[in-house]
């Protein structure tokens, strides 16, 4: 009894102190959330470090380099001091952040940053504040803006708009294209105007070549690309009025099937490689060697294949007059690479809009702020255009410079380009989209032809819906 | 040519044929394994870097670009720094793990305590299940203790699950005969005395293998790094590789390579250790 009675005060001490450890660390967290809004007071912190996470280009390049400088010589006064986070590229902030690992400010691809909205892993941004606000278009805001709590947020800053492009040899065009590939003599090669025209000049290079070369190439199973053959004919990724309804998923939707016919004649031009991702892979050696004549991509990766060229034995002045990036081609209405009597619409393409975050996690939200400010000022953006070649969301540099970086915008605000909606259960979407593309481009190559008529692609992509759907609903990618 | 020179040449061309077949077999068993190293070896010397610009299976041109910028071009990929974190986790982890494996054989072998069975028991069964079950608690472990994004967080993690597989080395203690300790004790060795002067010198061949599966380990893991580490200079060899941009195989063959020597090296210094210790026991002179 003797030994009981103190045993059993100090459990009880022990419990209290428990409750009471836990009680103060939950009050402090609390604490912590009301004060979450009042983060961003104008004062900029002192003497504080600033880390900063870019993708490789930037660094590789050396953007980032000149950024960090460029930033930490103007902000001396305060101590501020921007560094290299020195992460990988697609480093996950719900992973690390919260526990004081992640970078402080982030630069990812809106799906990418928007999916840490949920987790409040990234703040909401006083955009008021920031100098390019009335210079980055509505559409590239749009991209960074959510909810929470009944009152709608932006949580990013623009910085580029990514769109697929079209990679293309220019001294691979036959010597006779003005005569035998412009019909509307505007002396640009309709091979790269339309599709059905590239489609054609594929099967010309691969009957010339004994199929040795190839003129279109690229991975059709990858969905990212390929979804845009079922946008362009009126599916979507989720309805509603802001595309962000999960509970509609609509590639099936109006004439989204006629995507899949796309790709079948698509694949009849290329080999089974394109039902995987190799020639995602290969597409630069393969350019440079002159086997694929075209690929579509992002324009983030033109280095490489100006590399490759190089390595191939081209001058890089010769690579840079020769590899030629474009708009996408146009699709015929018919919905039949075959069949141009009603005519070609634009194609609209899935997209993005690269920008800056702020990890909720920084210590000093002010400093991250000014920094973001200073990123997306008009002579950082350009810089960055000139040496990484981006398209840039500020509209008075994008009308400067011109160009594809002016087209590019263009297509975003007439909804050529469909950005990528920024909600978690995207990620749910790639895996029965890139088995659907996948399945219906081995099914031409292997000449089984299951897919050949409309109503089994219009029942093939309307599973897609439907797995993507359980997906999200079961998965709980909502 | 009589009976007796048949038989002899008919014995004679079917030793010859034994032989024959024998290497025959074997040079093709060893082409077989050899021919990936071979391969990469020779992807390491591709001029082109790009694995897509073979010509066929080979390289198309040769040059020692690859190793160049290996060492030299370190803005994007550090292959030296990563080199030297990962040689300074598995010697460490080496060190420690050797030390804690050797410890937890010997205390099982040489005493007898409540619940050695047990122990035995449950380490044999926790053992049984892959060590990358558990990750996400000693991520979550790790995070309490400040120790992510840390060498010292791989080196404790490596060090303490090292004697989870202590049983190869008690079994090697349990050959040595018990007389010795006893005949030491009655001189009045302590228990440590009895461990360092006569146990450890009689255990050199395991205390060999044990040092270079200790090291071999966090030498070549992926998982582990790839979870604990963010900063790319704090990387090993085997997530820095992974990292490489898609038109970089030859800088990820030469790499790879690379990485072979320090194994190699020790296998060559501490070789003849295991050989010498398996041979002292081996006859009685």
């Amino acid at each position: 009894m003797r030994k009981t009675l103190p045993a059993l005060i100090a459990h009880i001490a022990i419990i209290l102190a428990v409750i009471i450890v836990m009680g103060t660390l939950g009050l402090i967290a609390a604490g912590l959330g009301a004060e979450e809004n009042d983060k961003f007071t104008g004062e900029i912190e002192r003497n504080v470090t600033l880390r900063i996470l870019e993708n490789d280009t930037a660094k590789e390049q050396g953007y980032l380099e000149e950024l960090l400088n460029a930033f930490n010589e103007k902000y001396a006064e305060y101590g501020i001091k921007a560094v290299d986070a020195n992460m990988d590229q697609y480093t996950d902030l719900e992973k690390g952040g919260p526990y004081g690992y992640g970078p402080d400010v982030l630069y990812q691809a809106n799906d990418a940053l928007m999916k840490y909205v949920d987790g409040k892993h990234i703040l909401p941004l006083p955009i008021e504040q920031l100098e390019c606000v009335d210079k980055v278009g509505e559409k590239a805001w749009e991209a960074y803006r959510a909810k929470a709590g009944g009152q709608e947020f932006t949580f990013g800053v623009p910085v580029n708009i990514q769109q697929p492009l079209l990679f293309y040899r220019k001294d691979l065009l036959p010597e006779n294209w003005e005569t035998e590939w412009d019909d509307d003599k505007n002396g640009v090669p309709d091979v790269i105007e339309n599709w059905s025209d590239m489609y054609r000049f594929s099967q010309q290079i691969r009957r010339d070549s004994n199929g040795a070369k190839y003129g279109y190439m690229k991975s059709l199973n990858d969905g990212y690309f390929a979804s845009g053959y079922f946008l362009s004919y009126g599916g979507y990724v989720f309805g509603g009025e802001d595309g962000k309804d999960v509970s509609d998923i609509g590639f099936s939707k109006n004439d989204g099937w006629m995507g899949g016919r796309i790709i079948r004649q698509l694949a009849s031009v290329m080999n089974l490689e394109c039902t995987e991702d190799t020639i995602t892979r290969n597409s630069y050696s393969r350019m440079a060697q002159g086997t694929y004549f075209a690929t579509m991509t992002t324009p983030d990766v033109y280095t490489l294949f100006i590399k490759e060229m190089v390595n191939a034995g081209y001058t890089e002045q010769y690579a840079r007059d020769n590899l030629i990036m474009t708009d996408i081609p146009a699709l015929p209405v018919s919905g039949d690479l075959e069949d141009e009597s009603l005519g070609f619409k634009d194609m609209i393409a899935m997209g993005g809009v690269n920008g800056y975050a702020i990890s909720s996690y920084t210590k000093a939200p002010n400093a991250a702020l000014a920094f973001v400010n200073f990123a997306t000022s008009y002579g950082m953006i350009n810089r960055r255009s000139e040496l990484l070649g981006i398209s840039p969301a500020r509209s008075d540099l994008a009308e400067a410079l011109g160009g594809l970086n002016e087209t590019i915008k263009e297509n975003l605000d007439k909804g050529s380009i469909y950005v990528m909606p920024s909600v978690r259960a995207l990620a749910q979407v790639w895996t029965p989209l890139q088995t659907y593309c996948a399945t219906i481009a081995k099914d031409m190559l292997d000449n089984k032809n299951v897919y050949a008529g409309a109503e089994k692609l219009k029942e093939g992509i309307a599973n897609v819906d439907k797995q993507i759907y359980d997906a999200i609903h079961t998965l709980g990618g909502s | 040519m009589n009976k007796a020179n048949v038989k002899v040449v008919k014995a004679k061309t079917k030793r010859v044929l034994n032989v024959l077949i024998t290497y025959c077999i074997l040079i093709l068993v060893a082409f077989i394994f050899f021919f990936p190293c071979l391969w990469l070896i020779l992807a390491s010397f591709s001029k082109s870097g790009s694995i897509y610009s073979f010509d066929g299976f080979f390289p198309a041109q040769y040059g020692f670009d690859a190793f160049k910028s290996l060492f030299t071009d370190t803005v994007m990929y550090n292959y030296p720094r990563w080199f030297a974190n990962t040689l300074f986790i598995a010697v460490m982890s080496c060190i420690l793990g050797t030390f804690l494996t050797i410890l937890t054989a010997y205390c099982m072998s040489r005493f007898r305590f409540k619940s050695r069975k047990a122990m035995m028991k449950a380490t044999l069964l926790l053992g049984m299940f892959p060590s990358f079950m558990g990750t996400i608690a000693v991520y979550l472990i790790m995070t309490q203790f400040n120790l992510i994004n840390q060498h010292w967080g791989l080196i404790l993690i490596y060090s303490a699950q090292a004697p989870m597989g202590y049983m190869v080395q008690k079994g090697f203690f349990d050959t040595i005969p018990y007389s010795i300790d006893e005949a030491a004790r009655i001189d009045g060795a302590s228990n440590f005395t009895v461990f360092v002067k006569f146990i450890l010198p009689l255990s050199k061949p395991m205390l060999v293998y044990t040092a270079l599966t200790s090291f071999t380990w966090p030498w070549s893991d992926f998982i582990l790094p790839k979870m604990l580490l963010i900063d790319k200079d704090l990387y090993t060899v085997a997530v820095g590789l992974m990292s490489l941009g898609e038109t970089e195989f030859a800088r990820f063959a030469a790499g790879s390579i690379f990485i072979a020597i320090p194994i190699i090296v020790l296998y060559f210094c501490l070789v003849k250790y295991m050989i010498n210790g398996m041979a002292a026991g081996a006859v009685k002179e």
